[in-house]
């Protein structure tokens, strides 16, 4: 039954993938030709036989949809054939193995993500059950005030906010970079992290609340207050249980993308994760590294589906995945 | 109910311990903006940022100032420019003297090359292909050979390939290569130096001994000296290239550089961070007494180098390099980068466009900056930029003949250039007259173009003798339209542009702006639909065949080359040609004077101004000086480390206060929530 349920599961998202593949081509050659991505590789001075030279090494010489001599010999029977097969090839921005920059990036990539994570789950749940539980107070008045402002600012504005402020002025955090070893890591990750739990606190907070809030409301709370349950009891029991479901949903579906990195967060702060790598593959026309992070985005994307449907199967016995 | 009690408190109370040090515990370990290992604060290591990472380290291929920046200190190049004297003066290298044209005959050019005694690869991997194997391997004249034939090489891709074409048998070589590669798959698979034996070798490039190289020219080139002095015909070990290959697991050769200078890479992160490392297998460093040009710092400059303090006699007759470490950081934004520069945490930085008024004064460094122990080194690049008119269009070109001469003269004297850079560029860079810039043999600072003084009511009397009185074209009756071909479609491009159509219009002249993306505009090029064009040209080496040779007629545009204005006279070719193979002296300023003349009266360029750039450096940083081309200066610089230490650590302290005030304001809008909240549990 419920393999039957993931292999539908799994085959829609299959074509999910194709469609995103498909329309990452198409959009991509409509504001790019080849030539401009040997350009951006090879520098203004470079002579017409280099251009051309590297656009036979990159496969880019062929045609784009259709070749009426080879049909296989087109540049979108390339690009399926090298996404579905795992085949990433090399960077067209410096030739450099993508397979490579993507075991090389997920590290400092994780090294933000993970502890961005951690961090945020529970200090968000933890405020969420605070503010539902003190609820109608000053207490969750304040917190709805801050949440909301907390959640009109941009990410932008915190990144350059708390550059300026804790790097520049403060002098407490380098502004930006990084540096694997054991020794300055902290110091590089200590600013990002806060300020990617900071700027993502107050949608957390307030997605959280209103689902305890609507949990404190269901008859089974009423029955155990009526029962004699002490109020920490009847939260934790009986409000943060059944809230599993939708939490659940939020946390599991970002699972997958911690390994694909953040964008703003890493290029603001120079990490060499999979995030910048990203960003720097749209601005430097890097056709081969783009659609490998999209494709990898959309799998992700996928998997966080698969994985939230087991996993409410899991904390949920009513619920039958048919 | 009181033990329970009890344990609530205490279960809180180490929750709030525990969130104590959750805060606490990051700041401890973090809590400085250093973003060095504090083991580094005190070491002779210089820092410096870099916003693009380096293609390739490959120094065949490497072209961009962001390549050069390692390849130039981890290849020595078997000529080199003297790090103070100007206009630029080449000695020798790697080799023992600068090689001298032997004149055969047919017109043919024969170079001996001769090698330095000793000079050592460092030790790498590759060496294990070696006969006999091991650690490291002496230099010999065949790797000189060998990096020739990779430039040959069409599957290396070489963008100066077709400077190297006067080499007899090179183009050749590259066909024969490509030919035997073709023929089947186990050649292509080939050890690269099989490969490069089965076809022959370059006829032209001769290996006399183990540290002798000839090389025959086809016809003269004096330039070919000049990339001699450059990373392209460095010796590289073939084992490296047969090693990295960047299969099983092991680098391409593009990541792994195997060179002969004087660092070598350890870190090559180069999304976040490279470092260099002095090689011990420099030859400057182990033969010191040999006191050979460019492995000790030098004794004379040019005037102005003493006052500088680059001629300090603590530096002069020292063996070089000084730096035991080199430190760069990826910083992709300019902000940051120059906030960490003010930090003293790089010790060179560019001027940031948005604060380029609170750092420099009327050129100099301002008094707030100066304060702080900075200097400012500005250099005048090797560089012009143009405005360009196509010759082969009717109307601005030379089938119009005097009446289109007329109107690029006019439409020249109305661009002032002085005010282009002062508002455009932030001052940084001096008007043009000609197309060579200062530091080239040729540039004569006395020169005036008259067509380049901006003055309108001359160019109206041209513009009448032109038959457009006011800039009216009599065949319609309307002001003269002309298309302004440009390749940047950005808002800041079209205000550039604007300022010439605007003193154009002053002149009666209606031009219109025609942007489009790089693509389409090579294509109008291609098409030779264009008129009027902006472009720009940095040279490869310092001499003034490398500017001079953008309007010669065979390196027209409609004919692949970089004459973009497609201008094309016979007079201007023949002296060209002259300048060309003669050696530096009278004779061959005269034919520059000549050429620069046909140019002033012909004006196929609006030349306006070389570019000028400003670097800052802390006060700490001893023995720099731009050399304006990317030639690596690495070697001769050096920092005062606890100069260096006491200033960041004056600049940086932590401003701690504010976590206290913070702190107060969450307690004290927590605790009350907090205490109703455990009252409300009870």
């Amino acid at each position: 039954m419920i393999v039957t349920y993931l292999l539908r599961r799994i085959a829609y998202g299959g074509l999910t993938v194709l469609g995103v593949l498909l329309f990452l081509f198409v959009l991509f050659f409509l504001v790019t030709a080849p030539e401009d991505i040997a350009r951006k590789a090879l520098g203004e001075k470079a002579p017409p036989e280099a251009i051309a030279q590297w656009l036979a090494n990159h496969g880019y010489d062929r045609p784009r949809f259709w070749n009426p001599e080879a049909p296989t010999e087109t540049m979108l029977v390339e690009h399926y054939r090298r996404m579905l097969t795992f085949d990433f090839g090399r960077s067209d921005a410096d030739d450099v193995p993508i397979a490579r920059r993507l075991r090389e990036g997920v590290w400092p990539s994780l090294a933000l993500t993970v502890p961005l994570f951690l961090f945020e789950v529970p200090l968000a749940v933890g405020l969420a059950l605070l503010v539902a539980f003190l609820r109608e107070t000053y207490v969750d008045r304040l917190g709805v005030i801050l949440c909301v402002l907390a959640m009109s600012v941009s990410l932008l504005l915190y990144i350059i906010g708390g550059q300026y402020l804790l790097g520049k002025l403060l002098r407490w955090f380098p502004i930006s970079g990084f540096d694997p070893r054991p020794s300055v890591i902290l110091r590089f990750l200590a600013l990002p992290v806060a300020i990617g739990v900071l700027a993502g606190l107050g949608e957390a907070v307030r997605f959280y609340r209103t689902v305890f809030v609507e949990e404190t409301g269901r008859d089974h709370v009423r029955t155990a207050r009526a029962k004699g349950a002490s109020e920490g009891r009847v939260m934790l029991r009986h409000v943060l249980r059944n809230a599993a479901i939708p939490i659940l949903t939020q946390v599991v579906m970002t699972i997958p993308f911690l390994f694909t990195g953040a964008l703003l967060l890493e290029s603001f702060f120079g990490i060499p994760g999979l995030g910048s790598m990203t960003v720097e593959a749209i601005h430097g026309n890097d056709f081969a590294t783009l659609r490998t992070m999209v494709y990898l985005g959309a799998l992700a994307f996928i998997v966080g589906q698969v994985l939230t449907d087991l996993s409410y199967v899991l904390v949920d016995p009513r619920v039958r995945l048919e | 109910m009181w033990a329970g009690g009890q344990a609530t408190r205490r279960a809180s109370g180490t929750r709030a311990v525990g969130l104590l040090v959750m805060v606490a515990l990051p700041c401890a370990v973090a809590c400085t903006n250093n973003p060095y290992p504090d083991e580094d604060t005190g070491r002779r290591i210089f820092y410096a940022a870099y916003a693009e990472a380096p293609k390739t380290l490959d120094p065949a291929v490497a072209y961009s100032t962001v390549d050069h920046m390692v390849t130039g200190a981890v290849y020595d190049t078997l000529l080199q420019y003297h790090f103070l004297e100007r206009p630029y003066r080449l000695v020798p290298g790697l080799l023992e003297e600068i090689p001298e044209a032997q004149t055969m005959p047919g017109g043919r050019v024969r170079y001996r090359l001769q090698l330095r005694d000793g000079l050592r690869f460092p030790p790498d991997e590759c060496f294990q292909l070696s006969e006999p194997p091991g650690p490291w391997r002496e230099v010999y004249a065949a790797d000189v050979a060998f990096q020739l034939m990779r430039l040959a090489d069409p599957a290396v891709n070489s963008p100066v390939a077709s400077s190297f074409a006067r080499i007899v048998d090179f183009e050749d070589f590259g066909r024969r290569l490509d030919a035997l590669r073709e023929s089947g798959s186990a050649f292509a698979n080939e050890r690269i130096d099989r490969q490069y034996a089965a076809a022959g070798g370059i006829a032209g490039v001769r290996v006399l001994g183990p540290r002798e190289l000839e090389i025959e020219l086809r016809a003269p080139y004096p330039q070919l000296r000049y990339w001699l002095a450059m990373e392209f015909t460095t010796p590289v070990p073939w084992e490296a290239i047969a090693w990295w290959n960047g299969r099983d697991g092991r680098d391409a050769f593009a990541e792994h550089p195997v060179g002969t200078g004087p660092f070598r890479l350890t870190v090559y992160d180069k999304r976040s961070r490279i470092a260099l490392e002095r090689n011990p297998h420099w030859h400057g460093a182990l033969y010191p007494e040999r006191r050979a040009p460019g492995t000790i710092y030098p004794a004379e400059g040019e005037p102005g180098d003493r006052e500088a303090g680059r001629l300090d006699p603590e530096y002069v007759g020292r063996p070089l390099p000084f730096l035991e470490r080199v430190e760069y950081r990826l910083d992709k934004e300019d902000i940051p980068a120059f906030t960490k520069f003010l930090q003293g945490y790089y010790d060179t930085a560019g001027i940031v466009e948005e604060s380029f008024d609170r750092i420099v004064k009327e050129g100099a460094l301002s008094p707030e900056m100066a304060a702080l122990g900075m200097t400012l080194e500005k250099t005048v690049q090797p560089a012009i930029y143009y405005i360009g008119f196509n010759m082969d269009d009717a109307l601005v070109g030379a089938p119009g003949g005097l009446r289109a001469k007329r109107l690029r003269q006019a439409m020249s004297l109305a661009i002032d250039a002085r005010e282009f850079t002062r508002i455009f560029q932030n001052g940084r860079g001096i008007p043009a007259q000609s197309p060579l810039p200062p530091g080239i043999v040729g540039y004569d600072p006395a020169y005036q173009n008259p067509y380049r003084q901006p003055d309108l009511s001359r160019a109206a009397a041209l513009l009448r003798e032109a038959g457009y009185p006011e800039g009216i074209d009599p065949a319609t009756g309307r002001p003269l339209r002309l298309t302004f071909d440009t390749q940047d479609t950005s808002a800041r491009g079209r205000l550039r542009y604007q300022f010439f159509v605007d003193a154009w219009r002053r002149l009666g002249l209606e031009v219109e702006i025609a942007a489009t993306t790089y693509n389409q505009f090579q294509d109008k090029v291609r098409r030779g639909a264009y008129q009027v064009f902006m472009w720009g040209w940095v040279a490869d080496y310092p001499d003034p065949e490398n500017f001079l040779f953008l309007l010669w007629s065979r390196m027209a545009r409609s004919a692949g080359g970089p004459n973009t204005a497609n201008f094309a006279d016979p007079h201007y070719d023949a002296l060209f040609l002259r300048m060309r193979d003669l050696p530096d002296g009278p004779e061959r300023l005269a034919a520059i004077a000549a050429m620069r003349a046909v140019l002033e009266d012909e004006c196929p360029w609006i030349p306006l101004f070389h570019p000028e750039s400003f670097a800052l450096l802390h006060g700490w940083v001893r023995n720099a000086k731009p050399l304006g081309m990317s030639f690596s200066t690495l070697k001769y610089r050096d920092i005062d480390p606890a100069a260096r230490a006491a200033r960041r650590a004056a600049w940086n302290r932590p401003v701690v206060w504010p976590a206290w005030v913070v702190l107060t304001i969450a307690l004290a809008v927590l605790a009350p929530a907090v205490v109703s909240a455990a009252r409300r549990l009870r």
